[in-house]
């Protein structure tokens, strides 16, 4: 492991002439072999007043609306003896930390201390860690074009001053302590709370002090807001147009299939690019072949389209091109199943992607037969994890069915009336272009919804500020 | 040029690292660059009454940040979300940076002109009643002196109040008719002290935020929360007593019953220094305590547990705000808490006072210097000795000051509705919002001749009125505020007002030239410490004795609380702590009164056509009418709309859920589009606002019945009735 990073700060100044003032320690928290630091929050002593979130925007001088410490409420109890306990967080330095292991450019970094570091420089904007992150911390800077997260004010506490949030806390209830990371990777219950994804997950490190008297029956303050996620249109295009290419890849019939294959692949890749918020440097996108499936996608598929390229010249190149095309849709799903996002985070993720490709991609090669098994197969898909969600109190679980049932009704009626449509379609023998139309239109609107009804996995929220920063 | 810088910026190879540097504050540590400050201004939070200590960061002409003074003896270094951002509001939009007259900007000369030639034809044409004055409590204490004098004598007006009125009138009240003179005689340090203490209508996590860590320091205290809400404060508290609103009376009267009975009040060492016992035990004997019990809503083995722990406390400290004083009753329930201390021996000693956490960051000054309940250095307008006193110290014959108070805020707007205040001038307040059942104000306001409001920002206020005078804010003059524990603290321009606009104490010593008065009642005066040296001698042997407090004595020392009598070596060099440490009050025979009171109900109690009672209050993101918090995004973004607080069995009764916008409605007034949150820390029968917003603005709900003795409005009870808007 290295140091600092430089993008963390800059010390081109003389170090402090007089000793600072605020926030400081009375000496600085030496760490022992096999400890990290991390955050200590006490819930007794919180007061809900929002210091802490001041004071790091102000120290981090992050535009309106990038939130790097959040405070959420979760209420519960019966008049007079309620209970609103407040929740100050913001990164967990995790000791799995799964922001780290997508990352697909290594832009992150598990400090000696612990700290889960951030490389700006290294970062390209693709939010895959605002995905795997169980308690939405980074967030996508728009002002920047990368995502940005807290970094325990590291400049800070290389001087030995605690962090904006806990210097600002006026009741001291957030902390800086050393933690024995083996002890706490054996126990790390001291990290849960009621509305909180599970410790487990990452092996969060924040400890959370509990009051004594929590209700058994609590719910979030920020429960009601639940709303659609943004729809990363970039990606809507990008699956289901490499699925379709795949699609077409794997049942191959004559020149012309050869050349929309390769055509289908080109145009995804290159639209892929739209969703980074530095496309420029896409290729660092390589970097993390070892643990990252999105770096495996970003391979896989780019290895795909010049493939389907060569094919279109050399037939022979066919079977090549559809393997290592079905490998690239395997590791585009694969990327969606992550416990950040429950309702992307089951194998029916494969089927939803595998059935855009059978939809569509035999619809232009002739097999229409396949396409209605592809129809189904989404169908089937989208049923089964309604019914696996439906009806969990977590709203990260129990609001995708709110969300495709209610809010987006519909949308979601439109979506099974163009698979029906495309069915009939079929069934029909109407024209290619019809059907393919139709079969197209129901996948992309499939897969919109995919998107935008996601609820990602999050600390509990604020009645106002309930997935801030969670998505762009 | 261009297109490479295009492209570089498509093509993301640019994040804007050089926008997040940080540099190395040799004060602060390290930070963002942004922030970094080259020289630091010692300063006081201008927001609550507090009165945290503050540094402001200043590079080039800008304040980029601030820092809590951490050798300020209040807040030691901390502040709350409103000051940490607070450097934000001197650059915030919506300044005013010139004069207008009717819309149109206009020179000084020409508002200033208008205002004083107005003002003085109305005067003439309709008498001394024509014209009235409504200030703040967020002026300095320099420019409360100067518009005091200003106003009453150099003007000659009738009628002077201050939004003070509406915030903590009634524990001026209350501290008169008990004490004989207004002054809160605790201090933070005994909230550190007590054994017991009681927060009465007083949610200070949400508040006050900064008080909240001196309650929790003091782990060994049995904390008791009066408040029909379940506050984050009431959340810390060991005893949370949910109250039914407006019996406050009662609760207090069962708790001084129960002392009484159980013999845990010595009445033999009481009774030399109060008056009127005997009518309060005779009145405390004539009630039912099972009766009072009912109508308080707490039984009667709680009460008695709250009684008992007061009554063996060694150290009581009984602190209330506005739960207390926004009430029709708020006045007498003051003057019970003050009983409630007096009898228990619990005032003059340390951790030990009835203790009143007032608003804004200098209500206290205006209280002591202004002209408005009192004259200043709470002298009697009835007193003769008083008005020979300031007649003698200034000069002027007797017969110049006003013989009484003149009108209240409420009957101030009164006087305007039926005709006979023709001119108002507004300084640094937002009637449209803050004042109660606001579409008879707006009425009101409509009528005058001549509506001049002075401020820092466009507000509703402002937008409705003829002249408009532009006042440099906090940040960017001098002075100083006086917090709720009578201590004074400076307050420093960093940077230059924008624009036109000015301090408020030029623009009263620019009025009085015009008036004619400026070299009678402000000879030589050029800036605040002129004014500030002439209040200590105006209030030398007063109560709020400032005589021994120079500016320089308050640097060394960060704030000095007054009584400082000069050249008195017993008083430490940060002033007295406490008063009535001899036990010797300001009224006849030195002895406080304790007040037979009655409870009164509610003048219009919820019933069939508005079934539930609408609390309101605040929230800790926002300040008042958000005229500076609802400029500072991150304030905003923490809470950016009104909501209701509907208990969820009147949630289920009226088919709302969280989230949903409701619209309620009382005899008075309609809100529209309220975001509903459902939540059991209100009572079932009972919904919270917080009444920050112009838009969802609680103040269309409130009812405007005020105290009988202090005019404080009744802000905190009144029926209303809440529909889902599907």
């Amino acid at each position: 492991m290295t140091a600092v990073p430089v993008e963390l700060r800059r010390r081109d100044d003389p170090p402090a002439a007089t000793p600072p003032t605020t926030g400081v320690w009375p000496e600085l928290l030496p760490l022992d072999a096999g400890q990290q630091y991390r955050f200590g929050f006490s819930m007794s002593a919180c007061i809900g007043c929002h210091s802490c979130e001041v004071a790091c925007a102000e120290q981090n001088g992050l535009p309106a609306g990038t939130v790097w410490r959040r405070v959420g409420e979760v209420e519960g109890g019966t008049y007079p003896d309620t209970r609103r306990l407040q929740l100050s967080m913001s990164c967990n330095h995790c000791l799995d930390a799964a922001c780290l292991t997508g990352c697909p450019t290594n832009a992150y970094e598990k400090l000696d201390n612990g700290v889960v570091a951030h490389h700006a420089d290294d970062c390209i904007g693709c939010q895959y860690c605002t995905w795997n992150c169980p308690y939405s911390v980074p967030v996508f800077q728009p002002d920047r074009k990368i995502v940005t997260k807290c970094d325990l004010c590291l400049p800070r506490l290389g001087e030995g001053l605690l962090p904006a949030c806990a210097g600002a806390c006026p009741t001291q209830a957030i902390t800086v302590e050393a933690v024995d990371v083996e002890a706490w990777r054996l126990d790390h219950a001291a990290a849960d709370m009621p509305h909180l994804p599970s410790a487990s997950l990452t092996i969060s490190t924040t400890r959370i002090e509990l009051p004594a008297d929590i209700p058994a029956d609590t719910i979030a303050a920020s429960d009601w807001s639940l709303r659609p996620e943004h729809a990363h249109w970039p990606l809507v295009w990008l699956t289901v147009l490499t699925q379709v290419a795949v699609g077409v890849s794997a049942t191959v019939a004559d020149t012309g299939d050869r050349l929309t294959a390769a055509a289908l692949a080109g145009l995804a890749l290159v639209g892929s690019l739209a969703h980074l918020g530095r496309p420029g440097l896409a290729w660092k996108a390589l970097r993390n072949l070892r643990r990252s499936w999105l770096s495996r996608e970003v391979a896989l598929f780019g290895l795909y389209a010049p493939l389907a390229a060569l094919a279109v010249l050399v037939p022979p190149a066919v079977p090549a091109a559809a393997v290592v095309g079905l490998a690239g849709l395997y590791a585009s799903a694969r990327l969606y199943i992550v416990p950040g996002r429950p309702s992307w985070d089951t194998p029916l993720t494969f089927a939803a992607f595998g059935a855009t490709g059978l939809a569509v991609g035999p619809l232009l090669t002739g097999r229409s037969g396949l396409a209605v098994a592809g129809v189904l197969l989404g169908l089937f898909a989208l049923a089964a994890n309604l019914l696996r969600l439906r009806g969990a109190r977590d709203v990260s679980r129990g609001g995708t069915p709110q969300l495709y049932l209610h809010r987006l009704r519909a949308w979601t009626g439109l979506r099974l009336f163009t698979a029906a449509a495309a069915l009939a379609a079929i069934g029909l023998g109407a024209v290619p272009a019809l059907t393919i139309a139709l079969a197209l239109a129901t996948e992309v609107l499939g897969r919109w919804l995919f998107y935008v009804t996601v609820v990602p996995a999050n600390m509990p929220g604020s009645f106002w500020r309930h997935t801030a920063g969670s998505h762009r | 040029m261009n297109v490479l810088d295009t492209g570089k910026r498509l093509l993301g190879l640019d994040h804007g690292g050089d926008r997040y540097r940080f540099v190395d504050d040799p004060v602060r540590g390290p930070v963002h660059e942004s922030r970094a400050a080259e020289r630091w201004v010692r300063s006081t939070c201008g927001y609550c009454s507090v009165g945290c200590g503050m540094l402001l960061g200043v590079k080039g002409d800008e304040v980029v940040t601030v820092a809590g003074d951490p050798d300020h003896p209040v807040n030691r270094g901390r502040l709350c979300p409103k000051g940490l951002s607070e450097h934000h509001i001197l650059t915030a939009p919506g300044r005013l940076l010139t004069p207008t007259i009717a819309g149109e900007a206009a020179t000084w000369d020409q508002a200033l002109d208008r205002v004083v030639g107005d003002f003085q034809r109305l005067l003439d044409e309709h008498g001394p009643e024509a014209v009235a004055v409504i200030s703040t409590g967020q002026l300095v204490t320099e420019e409360f002196y100067a518009l005091g004098k200003l106003a009453r004598l150099g003007m000659g007006l009738a009628h002077y109040d201050g939004n003070t009125t509406l915030c903590m009138a009634s524990a001026v009240s209350g501290y008169k008719l008990s004490f004989g003179t207004d002054g809160p005689p605790g201090c933070y340090e005994d909230l550190e002290l007590a054994d017991v203490i009681v927060l009465w209508g007083a949610n200070i996590a949400d508040n006050h935020p900064l008080l909240a860590p001196r309650v929790m320091a003091n782990r060994d205290a049995e904390v008791f929360v009066v408040d029909p809400r379940v506050t984050k404060t009431a959340q810390l508290a060991d005893v949370h007593v949910p109250v039914a609103p407006r019996t406050d009376v009662t609760l207090l009267n069962a708790i001084l019953r129960i002392l009484v009975d159980d013999a845990l009040v010595d009445l033999d060492a009481a009774r030399p220094l109060v008056t009127g016992l005997d009518e309060l035990l005779a009145h405390l004997a004539a009630q039912d305590l099972d009766a009072l019990a009912d109508e308080c809503g707490i039984p009667l083995p709680d009460i008695r547990r709250m009684a008992t722990s007061i009554g063996n406390a060694q150290r009581c400290l009984v602190a209330w705000s506005m739960g207390v004083n926004h009430s029709a009753q708020g006045t007498e329930t003051v003057t019970l808490l003050n009983t409630l201390c007096v009898l228990t021996g619990n005032i003059g000693r340390p951790g030990a006072a009835p203790f009143s956490i007032t608003g804004q960051c200098n209500a206290m000054g205006t209280r002591e210097t202004g002209f408005t309940a009192s004259m200043p250095g709470y002298r009697s307008y009835d007193d003769p000795q008083h008005r020979r006193e300031l007649a003698d110290l200034w000069g002027v014959a007797e017969d110049r000051l006003p013989t009484e108070r003149g009108r209240a805020y409420p009957d101030i707007v009164n006087a305007v509705m039926n005709g006979r205040v023709k001119g108002l001038w507004i300084i640094g307040t937002n009637p449209l919002v803050s004042f109660p059942n606001r579409e008879v104000l707006e009425i009101a306001l409509a009528r005058l001749d001549l509506l001049v409001v002075q401020d820092g920002f466009e507000t509703p206020t402002t937008a409705i009125a003829d002249v408009v005078l532009p006042a440099a804010i906090w940040g960017e003059k001098e002075g100083t505020y006086t917090n709720s524990e009578r201590r004074v603290s400076r307050v420093r321009a960093a940077v230059a007002p924008p624009g036109e606009a000015r301090p408020d104490f030029d623009i009263f010593l620019a009025v009085a030239d015009r008036w004619g008065c400026r070299d009678d009642l402000f000879p030589g005066w050029v800036q605040p410490r002129d004014a500030f040296e002439e209040w200590r001698v105006v209030s030398s042997g007063r109560p709020c004795d400032y005589s021994g407090i120079t500016y320089e004595r308050i640097d060394a020392v960060g704030g000095v609380q007054w009584p400082c009598p000069s050249g008195d070596p017993s008083v430490p060099l940060g002033g007295t702590a406490r008063l009535y440490t001899d036990l010797r009050f300001n009224r006849p025979d030195a002895r406080a009164a304790v007040r037979s009171v009655t409870r009164q109900p509610l003048q219009q109690p919820p019933g069939r056509q508005y079934p539930l009672l609408l609390n309101t209050g605040r929230t800790v993101e926002h300040w008042h009418t958000r005229t500076k918090t609802g400029r500072i995004p991150i304030l905003e973004g923490l809470a950016p709309e009104a909501w209701l607080e509907i208990h969820p069995d009147d949630a289920r009764a009226t088919g709302i859920r969280s989230g949903d916008l409701v619209r309620v409605t009382s005899s008075r007034g309609v809100v529209d589009r309220l975001r509903a949150r459902v939540t059991a820390i209100v009572r079932p029968g009972e919904v919270f606002i917080p009444f920050h917003w112009d838009e969802r603005c609680a103040n269309r709900l409130t009812t405007d019945e005020c105290d009988p003795i202090s005019r404080e409005p009744n802000y905190k009870q009144c029926a209303v009735r809440v529909e889902a808007l599907h």
